[in-house]
């Protein structure tokens, strides 16, 4: 984690013989950090502080008192239990707890960062220390972080220059559960008629005495706060470089690198009694982790001008890398205090614990050559061998060469007359094969995991291996395209490219039958595999323009468009699909298909027709799921969904669904505008994303209608009854598992959005203020981050993402942290 | 240049050293944190342990909620308001719930975890290790792939039988098999494990808790009785019963009671045919959660479980005898004081208002109490109490309806005489003949909540037919409602009339949609 006020500057590099140096760390491209040195002349030193608050940026509107007390006695009724008698007049009550409310809170944030920087005979140092404080927007969550950075740069001799860069930071955070079983989940879940506290000051619940209750939702401000979960990571990166010249142009570099992480978690659930939800024994779990990361790098780099045109550059080097890691944690319940939280006041009879550890490496080498005559055409040609430990031995070596080639155009001669207009003119042109090792260790062999039985240690098989697993490899065309116009006003980059991932690793989504459950109850997991081939074909545009250049003011304006298509092209399992499933605790459904030449990931299920209004539909309809027409919870009802029938064989079955919508965007899109007028300036970045489909899973469990004790969406209040027979939202039906939540286009929605992610202000105190108090510069600045993001999306952000980093289960939101605004006001002074 | 030449001597060995890379040992790291099928089954100790974990984990899922949802609820003893398995007990559950998922992917994590050890093992031993031990070891295997296969025979009717994962990794859309063939596969592995298995004479000690040659027999009488194979099932349950391998609680025991088989220091009692073993107190999915559920409030399980997510029906509660000694330790009452609950406050007694899902008939069979009413193991979700896969009182009732043979009833002592056996320790009178629905009725109460009743439901018509009438009758008349909270308290009723489609479950719809061909007719098993 790097302190962002200690960058210098961020590089992102596409072209693909350019990531090619960086080998398979570099699969998904390549961002370039750095960091800020010293330079020589006057130390300067510099403070930057800022003050900020976050809070959520947008709420679900959930159903108040008066409709959820209707919907609990249409529930109550469904489920053949007499109406609770709180709940017979909802006329009389109020609105109820609003429990978003409660869980989210305005939170503060400061940063106060000092840093000192410069150089003298030779010696160059940048010194700095920073820390950072934040509470979460939801109670009981908040974040720290110390920090330190050392950038030492010294030329020792004419020949010799050595460095060392030191950072460390200490960050400790208090976090609450996020994902779909956490605390905002359960807040928009928790009912309206629940308080958060009892009369007596203690955390409330649902009751235990209400047979429904059985499906009520523990008390999320009780769970935020009173469940520590804490958190503190140290982390120390060093890095050491010297630089030997032997010859004007023959220089070796070695460098020797490590980064070392150290982590405690610590995690106490108290005695409680919140409602029906009871725990008259606390237990603590304390995990302590730690990682080091080592590398060393020997390169030599040969530089020489040939007639004082031809530039060659040659580079040669070899890498090793070597990862270690190990953790343990330990258990125990029984405490007689929840004040102090340490292992050794629990129950000794009740104690736990595990360990993990492991270990990776990898080995390189490298060749480069670029010719670059008068800088006008450049060639370049890269071959790297990568040899990893993640592969059975015969498999560990992969080769990747690349190309690139590029010729600025404007600085021919016979571009001279159009240098007015345009100018800078380079196109570029590249090749480039990447290996990528991203997969956990050790797939092509047979771990047998220990595990605990009633009979002693037992022993299960982990997964099944795969020893022909090899490198995938991402080979990439790409053509560029760089101009300017109009004396540099507009500059212009166009690039698109193809990128083909073969032998694509993957962890194959196998049926149960033949691997059984999640691996932590006994199932086995499925193999990685080379799939196949994904290809992607994409153009980004970038454009600068200056559209206003005066002394007082000025209006710069950078827009950059993104678009990309994804498809399997192959697959070797010998089926043409692949199935994604979204399987968890609480969820077991088939949400996306993949077929051979269609895009990765496309939603997949039933197509809504409409509801069953009248009997005369109920009657003429195709039957549905082998259901009778009745008014039961086996049967197909007056408002109960009804589900095209896609294959015209007059029944409702598993063959009637169908591709649902793409994930992925047709388009993304950022735009900042920086203004300066005098002394102040003035940036706004928008950023969108045009196209793509979500498939909300959190409908089915907030918007079903099908079990009591748990609110739902306001938007589904008007439900359709008797009495209300145009709605098209379907009636309350009893389980989770009813046929009017199959996954089908009723959850799929439009994920475009545009998002005003920043906006700030700066102000730039004129230096002659500053003069009388030896200030070099001083600016003010406030700025908003997220504040507002236009989406037609029912969840808290339209950019969900993967589920388990997995390429087929994209845009599914399944229970997401909502997004935060923040503003912040802040200083930054240079002495 | 000359004065570089030390330091070009340095960087040039440096570069050596590179450029001569790695050594092969670099790049081999096996996993530091478990053995690995290459460095196990080389000692004694080892192949002994192997099967271990095919008594745990794998079948936590099914345990946990499935099991007690499909055999209880489906066959009506009990019943629920939770909206995620509210289904199994009104017939309307689809592809999509996730704990008919559970069971399914739980069953096929033993046949899974089974098939590793029949395909490895042989394969991997050391050559010293005494064939006994390996045999053994495989006969474990056959007989728990054979138990899940049972389960899911009955559950779903056709179902895929896998023998090797492998097998099937790059082509998994495969077709479903026949019912007759899944018997005939579950006979051939249960006859492979009573051939293979130790022989064992049961003496209570908690270290016996591996099957034997004689649980295999126990199984084998009990699949030939499915099949109505009337003359190999008693000569299994006979095997069984001569060879004096495992003895009724309270009848060969004597000062033991039925409430005793279910108390985790009984655990792997002579009674015991086969069980899961559970570790109290580990970590979730190594322990039996079932308390978690049956325990309708914390204060019973003293873990902040407790949740009472289910209760005995209606038409339980008055299927039983008066005087029917399993009453108590089966379902709880208002009133009833249970000394080995909550000892830390000298015992418990179910107070007036208790109820869970708007029933007071509350479930105690598997509930156990605190960790310090169990020797101090226990946790949330995390029990010791082995959860029985067979019990010996089954195989005497096993034989007793081998005897009877489908007849309409029997006087014959060697029917009556083990019926008389059970009831003797449920405190009831002896009968003097035997009938098929005798028999029903002793194994629907000796067995409750012990995942039997529906299975016996689906196989009163046969064990491989589409037209149940016998058993649509007793479901269609089954109380599944609740006692009203009125005065005068009379029954709401609730009464399913189903059909036979609902005697196989439908295939949990992740699976039929990787693999549609599940949906198909089955197709012959090559054996």
């Amino acid at each position: 984690m790097i302190n962002p006020n200690d960058i210098e500057s961020i590089d992102v590099l596409k072209d693909a013989s350019a990531t090619a140096i960086y080998g398979n760390r570099a699969s998904n491209g390549v961002i370039i950090i750095t960091t800020k040195h010293g330079k020589n002349g006057n130390a300067k030193i510099n403070y930057n502080g800022y003050v900020g608050q976050q809070q959520v940026s947008k709420t679900i509107h959930m159903m108040d008192l008066k409709q959820y007390a209707k919907l609990e006695n249409a529930i109550s009724d469904i489920y053949n239990i007499g109406r609770r008698p709180e709940f017979a007049d909802s006329s009389l009550l109020g609105a109820g707890t609003d429990w978003q409310s409660h869980v989210f809170r305005k939170a503060m944030q400061q940063s106060h960062q000092l840093s000192v920087s410069g150089g003298k005979d030779g010696l160059n140092y940048y010194v700095s220390g920073g820390m950072l404080q934040q509470d979460g927007i939801v109670v009981g969550s908040g974040f720290k972080r110390y920090s330190f950075r050392s950038n030492l740069d010294a030329q020792v001799k004419e020949w010799f220059k050595l460095g060392l860069t030191l950072a460390g930071n200490r960050t400790s955070e208090d976090m609450v559960q996020g994902d779909n079983i956490g605390v905002v989940y359960n807040a928009l879940l928790q009912a309206p008629d629940l308080t958060v506290y009892n009369a007596d000051g203690s955390y409330a619940g649902p009751p235990a005495s209400d047979p429904l209750s059985v499906s009520g939702v523990i008390n999320p401000v009780a769970q935020a706060k009173q469940i520590s979960n804490h958190l503190t990571r140290t982390n120390l990166n060093a890095n050491l470089y010297n630089d030997i010249r032997f010859t004007k142009d023959l220089t070796l570099r070695s460098e020797f690198g490590g980064d070392f992480n150290y982590s405690d978690n610590n995690l106490f659930t108290p005695t409680y009694t919140w409602g029906r939800f009871v725990n008259p024994t606390a237990s603590l779990n304390e995990r302590s982790q730690q990682s080091t990361y080592q590398i060393w790098k020997e390169y030599l780099t040969y530089q020489h001008t040939f007639a004082g045109k031809h530039i060659v550059t040659a580079l040669a080097g070899h890498e090793v890398q070597e990862v270690n890691w190990r953790g343990m944690q330990g258990y125990r319940q029984g405490f007689y205090s929840n004040t102090v939280q340490s292992l050794n006041l629990g129950q000794a009879s009740t104690a736990t614990n595990d360990e993990y550890k492991g270990s990776q490496s990898q080995e390189s080498f490298y060749g480069r050559v670029i010719y670059n005559y008068s800088n006008r055409y450049s060639f370049t040609a890269t071959l790297r061998k990568d040899k990893s430990s993640k592969f059975a031995p015969e498999h560990q070596t992969g080769y990747f060469p690349a190309f690139a080639a590029s010729w600025k155009l404007s600085d021919e001669a016979f571009m001279e007359n159009i240098k007015t207009v345009a100018d800078n003119i380079k196109l570029r042109l590249g090749y480039g094969q990447v290996g990528n090792q991203e997969i956990p260790n050790y797939l092509y062999g047979s771990p047998l995991n220990a595990s605990v039985t009633g009979l002693g240690t037992g022993f299960l098989l982990n997964q099944i291996a795969n020893p022909n697993l090899k490198w995938q490899t991402s080979i990439q065309y790409n053509a560029g395209l760089d101009f300017s116009l109009f004396n540099k006003r507009i500059e212009t980059s166009v690039d698109v490219y193809k990128k083909t991932s073969r032998n694509f690793l993957f962890q194959l989504p196998l049926p149960a039958y033949l691997i059984g459950n999640f691996t932590y109850l006994g199932g086995i997991n499925p193999p990685y595999v080379n799939l196949g081939r994904v290809e992607n074909q994409g153009i980004d545009i970038t454009l600068n323009t200056h559209n206003i250049v005066s002394e007082k003011v000025k209006w710069n304006t950078a827009v950059i468009f993104s678009h990309y298509n994804n498809t399997v092209k192959e697959l070797t399992t010998g089926l043409d699909e692949l199935i994604g499933k979204v399987t968890n605790g609480f969820l077991d459904v088939a949400a996306t298909r993949t077929v051979v030449g269609g895009p990765i990931g496309e939603f997949y299920g039933y197509k809504v027709k409409g509801l069953f209004k009248t009997d005369d539909q109920l009657s003429k309809a195709p039957q549905q799921f082998n259901r009778p027409i009745g008014n039961s919870s086996a049967g197909t009802w007056l408002g109960d969904v009804q589900y095209q029938d896609l294959d015209n064989n007059k029944v409702i079955d598993a063959n009637d669904r169908t591709a649902l919508g793409n994930p992925n965007p047709k388009f993304t899109y950022g735009i900042t505008n920086n203004f300066s007028f005098g002394d102040f300036d003035l940036s706004i970045f928008l950023y969108g994303s045009y196209g793509a489909k979500i498939l909300n899973l959190l409908d089915r469990s907030m918007g079903g209608l099908s079990g009591p004790y748990q609110n739902q969406y306001a938007s589904v209040a008007g439900y359709w009854t008797p009495d209300n027979a145009n709605s098209n939202i379907p009636a309350p039906k009893m389980g989770t598992d009813n046929p009017n939540i199959f996954v089908s286009d009723r959850f799929i929605h439009n994920g475009s959005f545009l998002r005003i992610q920043n906006i700030n202000l700066a102000w730039n105190i004129p230096s002659g203020w500053l003069r009388k108090a030896k200030v070099s510069s001083m600016k003010i600045y406030t700025s908003v981050q997220n504040l507002h993001t236009f989406s037609s999306y029912n969840g808290y952000d339209p950019e969900v993402g993967s589920t388990n980093q997995s390429a087929i289960l994209t845009n599914i939101d399944n229970g997401r942290y909502p997004l935060a605004r923040t503003i912040t006001l802040g200083m930054n002074v240079q002495l | 240049m000359k004065k570089y030449n030390h330091y070009f001597k340095i960087s040039l060995l440096l570069i050596g050293i590179s450029a001569a890379g790695c050594k092969k040992d670099f790049f081999n790291r096996p996993p530091a944190d478990t053995l690995t099928l290459d460095n196990f089954y080389q000692t004694t100790e080892q192949v002994q342990a192997s099967t271990n974990a095919l008594y745990n984990s794998p079948w936590f899922d099914w345990n946990n909620k499935a099991s007690w949802s499909i055999a209880e609820m489906l066959g009506g003893n009990a019943r629920t308001y939770s909206p995620d398995v509210v289904n199994f007990s009104n017939f309307s559950v689809t592809g999509d719930n996730i704990q008919l998922a559970a069971a399914w992917s739980a069953l096929y994590s033993v046949v899974a975890q089974s098939n590793a050890v029949i395909n490895n093992l042989p394969s991997h031993v050391a050559a010293t290790i005494p064939a006994a031990v390996v045999n053994n070891a495989l006969g474990e295997a056959h007989f728990m792939r054979a138990v899940a296969y049972f389960y899911l025979v009955r559950t779903w009717g056709n179902v895929p039988i896998i023998t090797n994962s492998l097998d099937n990794i790059n082509n998994y859309q495969v077709n479903t098999n026949p019912v007759t063939d899944i018997y005939k596969f579950i006979l051939n592995d249960l006859k492979f494990a009573e051939a293979n298995c130790t022989a064992m004479i049961r003496n209570g000690s908690k270290a016996q808790g591996h099957v034997s040659s004689g649980s295999a027999s126990a199984f084998l009488a009990n699949v030939y009785l499915y099949m109505r194979d009337y003359t190999n099932a008693r000569a299994e349950a006979e095997k069984v019963i001569n060879s004096g391998e495992f003895k009724l609680y309270g009848v060969d025991i004597p000062g033991k009671t039925y409430a005793d088989l279910f108390k985790t220091a009984n655990n792997n009692n002579e009674e015991s045919v086969a069980a899961l073993q559970w570790q109290g107190g580990s970590s979730y999915g190594h322990g039996n959660s079932q308390q978690a559920f049956f325990a309708w409030t914390s204060q019973i399980t003293g873990t902040g479980d407790g949740y009472g997510s289910v209760a005995a029906s209606i038409d339980l509660t008055s299927s039983y005898e008066a005087g029917d000694l399993r009453r108590k330790p089966t379902i709880m009452y208002p009133g009833d004081v249970y000394p080995e609950l909550d000892q830390a406050h000298g015992g418990y007694t179910v107070p007036s208002n208790a109820q869970a899902q708007a029933s007071s008939a509350l479930l105690k069979k598997y509930v156990v109490g605190t960790p310090a009413d169990n020797g101090g193991l226990g946790a949330a979700f995390s029990t010791g109490i082995n959860t029985y896969l067979m019990r010996y009182a089954e195989v005497l009732l096993i034989e007793a309806e081998a005897v009877l043979a489908g007849n309409a009833s029997t006087t014959d002592a060697a029917a009556v005489g083990p019926v008389n056996k059970v009831r003797q320790r449920a405190g009831l009178s002896p009968l003097t003949s035997v009938t098929q629905s005798n028999i029903m009725h002793e194994r629907r109460i000796e067995l409750a909540m012990e995942c039997d009743y529906w299975f016996d439901l689906g196989r009163l018509d046969g064990f491989n037919v589409t037209s149940h009438p016998k058993a649509i009758a007793i479901i269609d008349n089954q109380e599944r409602g609740i006692y009203s909270t009125t005065t005068p308290v009379v029954v709401w009723s609730q009464k399913y009339n189903i059909s036979d489609a609902n005697f196989v479950l439908p295939y949990p719809t992740t699976e039929s949609t990787l693999n549609p061909k599940l949906l198909q007719a089955p197709v012959p098993y090559h054996f």
